[in-house]
C-alpha cells in the first residue's frame, strides 16, 4: 500500500556539508510523527524541505503517492507552525488567521465562519480583533496554530514552536497541541531537541543523528530497546560501562571489563566479535541494589559513593570494581534507603533483558 | 519619595541649548526677517503672495517643482525598495560593501555628480549613443534641459535618503514571516503586497517624506539639468534675491515652501501618532 506521505532517500549537502543523507521514512494519515534529535541533526533540514524553503540534492517526497517537490510552497497546502511567533505583526488576531483563505480568494462568509472555528479549536474565541503585539507567547503560538490549521492541510508542520515558551506554559500547550491533534486528526510532523517532549506528544519518534534517522519507533520502543548507543543515550539517562566483548551467540554477548568481572547473555546490538570493545547500557531505574550478588552474568559488584534524597527516590552514585560510575535509583521507602552509607561495598543485578550491549564502532 | 531615582525629564534641555541657540540665530531669525521682508516689500500688504498665487508664471514653477518632487519620490521608492529588500538578505560582507557603495556616491559633491549626469545625458552622451548603438532610437533623445534630465539627476541623488530608512525597517522583518506567507498559500506577488509593504510603510513614509521635501527645495541638480525655460521653485527664489533683487517676492516664494514642507511634517506625525495607537 502506498504510504500516505513517503520521505524518500532524502540527502540534502552544502558544498562538503551533509545536511541529511538518505532520510527514510513513511507516516500514516493522522499521525503525530516527532523528529527528535540535537541542533545540527538534519531534523530541521527534513522539515524545510517538506515545507518547500529547501530543495533536496537526492530523494522525493510523496504525498499520497504524488511527488510534492516539484510544487512550490504556496501551492502545497501544508501547514506550518514556527519557531519564533511568525504572525503578521500588522494585522489583527482575526486577519491573522484569515490570510490563508484571503490569498485562496475564499468568499467573506465562509473566511469568516472558518476563522471563527479554527480560533475556537485553539480556545481563543471572541479574539478576532486583539493584536498580536497585545498577546502572550503562548497566546500567539495558538493563533499561528489556528493560521496553519484554518485551510485544512493534510500535513502540518511544526518547528520547535514551544522553544521560545517557559515551562510552565509548554506543558499547557502541550496539551493543547495534543488536544488539536485528536480533535482534527490532522497528520502531524513536529520537531524539537526536547525528549519529553517528544514522548509526551508523540505516536512515532524517529532519532535524528549527524544526517540520519538512528531508529523509528514508539516511546516505549526506543526506551525499552534501543538500537544504537546514541539512541538509548538520547532517550533517558543511562551508564554506559565500557569492556570488551568475551563471546558472541545469538544476539546476545558476554563482556568483560578491566578488572576481570564479566556478564553474560547481554541482548548486543551491532556486529562484533570476541575481543572487540563494546559497552554495557544500565538505566538507573532498572537496576537494583542489593546486599548479595545476583545471579551469575547479571550483576556486578559496587561501592556506594555518595547519596542523594529527592523526595519521591534517593539516586545512589556508586562505583565498580574497575571503577566506572553509575547511578542506581531507590523509589521513597525503600528499605535500603536508610540502612546504607558511603563506601559500603554492595551489588547490582538486573533482569537479563534491561541490559543493552553496543559495539564500539 | 523615589524624585532621586527617577530620570528627570528636563534635565537634557542644557545639552540641547547650544542647537538651539544656533538654529534661533541662524534659522529663526532669518526666517522671521524674510516672512517680514515678504509682506512689507514694496509696500506692506500681501500683494506678493497675491502675484505667486496669480501669475500663471508662478503657477507653472508651482507644477513644475511638486510635478517633479512627486515623481522623484514615486521612482526613488520603487527603485530603493529592491535595493534595501536585497541589502537586508545579503551575506552580511556583501552588503558592507554595496552600503559602502552607496554612502560614497553620497558623499562625493554633488556639482561633479550632476556634471557627470549632464555628460551622460547629452544629445552625444553615453547614453544616447548606446541607445542609438543597440537600434532603440535613431535621433538622440532630448536629456538634458528639461525635466526629464532633472527627474534622472534628482533620483540618482535622492536614492541614498530613500534606502537608508528603508533598510532599517526592511531589516527589522523576520524573514520566517514571509516563509509563514508563503506556506499559507501566498504567491510572492501576495506576499509582498499584504506582508512586506504594509510591514515596510513607516520606512517608505518617512523616506518618501524626506525625499519629496528636500527634492521641493533642491537647486543645484534642477538649475544645472532642467534649464532656464523649466524652472523650479528653489530657482526662482535665487533668481528673485540674486538677478532680480526682490527680497519681498523671493521671501513669500521661500515661506511658502517652508510653509507646504510643516504642513507635510505634520501630516506624517499624524500618522505616525496613529499608526503607534493602533
Amino acid at each position: 500500500m502506498t504510504p500516505f506521505l513517503h520521505i524518500n532517500g532524502i540527502r540534502k549537502t552544502y558544498g562538503p556539508v551533509v545536511a541529511t543523507d538518505h532520510v527514510e521514512l513513511s507516516i500514516a494519515e493522522g499521525e503525530f510523527m516527532t523528529f527528535l534529535g540535537p541542533s545540527g541533526s538534519g531534523k530541521s533540514t527534513t522539515l524545510y524541505i517538506l515545507a518547500g524553503f529547501q530543495d533536496p540534492t537526492a530523494g522525493d517526497i510523496r504525498l499520497r503517492g504524488q511527488s510534492i517537490l516539484q510544487t512550490p510552497s504556496h501551492k502545497r497546502n501544508i501547514g506550518m507552525v514556527f519557531q519564533r511567533y511568525t504572525l503578521f505583526p500588522h494585522l489583527s488576531v482575526g486577519e491573522n488567521v484569515a490570510f490563508p483563505l484571503r490569498v485562496r480568494r475564499m468568499g467573506q462568509d465562509e473566511i469568516a465562519q472558518k476563522v471563527k472555528r479554527a480560533l475556537s479549536l485553539v480556545r481563543l474565541d471572541g479574539f478576532e480583533d486583539r493584536m498580536p503585539a497585545k498577546m502572550s507567547g503562548g497566546q500567539q503560538q495558538r493563533v499561528a496554530l489556528a493560521r496553519a490549521l484554518v485551510y485544512d492541510p493534510p500535513v502540518l508542520l511544526m518547528d520547535e514552536p514551544l522553544s521560545a515558551l517557559d515551562k510552565k506554559l509548554r506543558e499547557e500547550i502541550q496539551f493543547e497541541i495534543r488536544r488539536v491533534h485528536q480533535e482534527t486528526g490532522v497528520t502531524i510532523l513536529y520537531v524539537t531537541h526536547d525528549q519529553e517532549e517528544a514522548l509526551r506528544l508523540s505516536d512515532r519518534i524517529a532519532i535524528f543523528n549527524k544526517g540520519k534517522i538512528e531508529q523509528v519507533g514508539t516511546g516505549p520502543e526506543l526506551y525499552a530497546n534501543p538500537a544504537t548507543h546514541f539512541v538509548a543515550d538520547f532517550i533517558g539517562d543511562s551508564a554506559f560501562l565500557a569492556g570488551e566483548l568475551a563471546g558472541v551467540a545469538q544476539g546476545r554477548a558476554g563482556l568483560r571489563f578491566a578488572d576481570g568481572s564479566t556478564v553474560a547473555a547481554v541482548p548486543l546490538h551491532g556486529q562484533g566479535m570476541a575481543g572487540q570493545a563494546a559497552e554495557l547500557m544500565l538505566r538507573p531505574e532498572r537496576i537494583e541494589l542489593t546486599p548479595e550478588a545476583g545471579p551469575e552474568g547479571a550483576s556486578l559488584p559496587v561501592t556506594v559513593e555518595d547519596l542523594t534524597f529527592l523526595g519521591n527516590n534517593t539516586t545512589v552514585s556508586a562505583r565498580t570494581g574497575w571503577g566506572a560510575a553509575l547511578t542506581v535509583r531507590l523509589n521513597f521507602g525503600h528499605p535500603l534507603a536508610a540502612r546504607i552509607a558511603r563506601g559500603d561495598k554492595l551489588h547490582i543485578r538486573w533482569a537479563p533483558e534491561a541490559a543493552h550491549a553496543f559495539v564500539k564502532g | 519619595m523615589f524624585s532621586a531615582a527617577a530620570p528627570r525629564r528636563g534635565s537634557g534641555l542644557g545639552f540641547a541649548m547650544p542647537a538651539i541657540l544656533l538654529l534661533a540665530a541662524f534659522f529663526v531669525i532669518p526666517v522671521v526677517f524674510l516672512l517680514t521682508r515678504s509682506v512689507t516689500e514694496p509696500q506692506l500688504g500681501l500683494q506678493n503672495y497675491a502675484a505667486l498665487v496669480g501669475s500663471s508664471t508662478y503657477a507653472k514653477v508651482f507644477f513644475n517643482t511638486f510635478f517633479v518632487a512627486g515623481v522623484v519620490t514615486l521612482v526613488t521608492v520603487l527603485i530603493a525598495f529592491p535595493v534595501a529588500w536585497a541589502l537586508a538578505i545579503m551575506p552580511a560582507r556583501w552588503s558592507a560593501v554595496v552600503f559602502a557603495i552607496i554612502l560614497l556616491s553620497m558623499w562625493t559633491n554633488l556639482l561633479a555628480r550632476t556634471y557627470a549626469w549632464m555628460v551622460l545625458l547629452q544629445q552625444t552622451g553615453l547614453i544616447n549613443r548606446m541607445l542609438k548603438a543597440i537600434g532603440l532610437i535613431d535621433q538622440p533623445l532630448q536629456l538634458t534641459n528639461n525635466l526629464v534630465g532633472v527627474t534622472i539627476g534628482m533620483v540618482y541623488i535622492m536614492l541614498p535618503f530613500m534606502i537608508l530608512p528603508l533598510l532599517g525597517v526592511i531589516k527589522k522583518i523576520d524573514p520566517a514571516i514571509l516563509q509563514a506567507a508563503a506556506l499559507c498559500g501566498a504567491t510572492k506577488w501576495q506576499a509582498l503586497t499584504r506582508v512586506l509593504v504594509p510591514l515596510a510603510t513607516p520606512g517608505i513614509a518617512s523616506g518618501a517624506l524626506m525625499v519629496f521635501v528636500m527634492s521641493l527645495g533642491y537647486f543645484v541638480t534642477p538649475s544645472l539639468l532642467g534649464g532656464t525655460a523649466n524652472m523650479m521653485l528653489a530657482e526662482l527664489i535665487a533668481q528673485q534675491v540674486q538677478s532680480l533683487v526682490n527680497w519681498g517676492m523671493g521671501g513669500a516664494a521661500a515661506f511658502l515652501l517652508l510653509l507646504v514642507t510643516l504642513g507635510l511634517y505634520a501630516v506624517q506625525l499624524r500618522f505616525l501618532d496613529r499608526k503607534e495607537a493602533a
